[in-house]
């Protein structure tokens, strides 16, 4: 485990902060000129104090990546344009099989390699994949030359071949994913 | 604006019903997880577009509105998690499904490894950054 630096202190204390905002509703009254300042540097004293013990875990590299305004845009656009697409495909598709009398399942775990260096961009496309009705990422390896893999578990093995499958299950996400994280 | 309202809500509730029942008729459990993912993706956002809509047109609330793109933010990225989890575990506890799986590579992997399944995949994740090391101090030399 790598020690954290001050710059991801700051950014998770930041993060931290903005959503301390958002839950408690400090937001509102602030945006009305209500909110008291004792309460606001309270909540910021906290938000540093958590994130001093959590910030070796979110912040590995690229400490003000979302600062970028550029960057966020490009996350929005993600969900919002090609994960929901992709969602509303598969949703579809689960519910015609759940309601569908013969039950088609025809289930099994596909070994399948990803092309994304980040961290973050891992853990994104897992959860992405997970997020899908249909496919579930149940581990993550390595083998011996550096190239990762997934082990996806697939209602529906339309093709045990590798790179097809891969291509089935996550070609438009992996790519969507890979031109936020560069 | 209300009738918008309704048939977000009424998709919601429907997407929630073909999970449960895919839950309910599905043969294994990884399949009945997958099934449940329909719960959990579709079920809870299109309730609440609706509510932050609701909020947004009738109560004129902005804390429920914020409270319910907040709700949205930390369930999309955390449900996930609780998913590869419980799937892994169930597969390394020996959970398997009755009839056959069309391609079992995971267990396959498994067979390969060491034969404790718990610490199978930490030594072989660690094992390929050093592999890869001494393959570059031998091209370099």
């Amino acid at each position: 485990m790598k020690k954290a630096n001050g710059a991801a202190v700051v950014s998770t204390m930041i993060v931290c902060y903005i959503f301390w905002l958002l839950v408690t509703g400090q937001i509102v009254e602030f945006f009305y000129g209500e909110a008291s300042w004792q309460i606001l540097a309270a909540g910021l004293i906290v938000s540093f104090a958590v994130a001093l013990f959590s910030a070796r875990f979110f912040i590995h590299d690229d400490t003000f990546f979302l600062a970028n305004p550029i960057h966020i845009l490009k996350l929005i656009g993600y969900c919002f344009g090609t994960f929901m697409i992709e969602l509303a495909k598969a949703n579809i598709d689960m519910a015609k099989r759940a309601f569908s009398p013969k039950l088609p399942a025809n289930s099994g775990i596909v070994k399948v390699p990803v092309n994304l260096d980040k961290e973050y961009a891992q853990a994104m496309l897992a959860n992405s994949i997970t997020l899908t009705p249909g496919t579930i990422t149940m581990d993550m390896a390595e083998d011996g030359n550096g190239q990762l893999y997934y082990y996806i578990h697939w209602i529906d093995v339309a093709s045990q071949d590798p790179e097809e499958a891969g291509e089935m299950i996550k070609g438009t996400l992996e790519k969507g994913i890979g031109g936020i994280w560069k | 604006m209300r009738i918008v309202i309704d048939v977000l809500i009424v998709l919601s509730i429907f997407f929630a019903f073909a999970g449960v029942v895919g839950l309910l008729r599905m043969p294994d459990t990884f399949c009945r997880m997958q099934s449940s993912t329909n719960v959990t993706t579709f079920g809870v956002l299109f309730v609440l577009i609706g509510g932050f809509l609701y909020a947004l047109f009738y109560l004129h609330n902005g804390e429920m509105m914020v409270k319910c793109v907040i709700l949205a933010v930390f369930y999309f990225v955390t449900s996930p998690i609780a998913g590869h989890a419980i799937a892994q575990a169930a597969y390394l506890h020996g959970v398997r499904s009755e009839k056959k799986m069309a391609c079992d590579a995971y267990g396959e992997d498994l067979k390969k490894g060491p034969p404790q399944p718990q610490s199978a995949e930490e030594p072989a994740a660690e094992a390929a950054p050093a592999q890869d090391e001494t393959a570059k101090e031998e091209s370099e030399t």
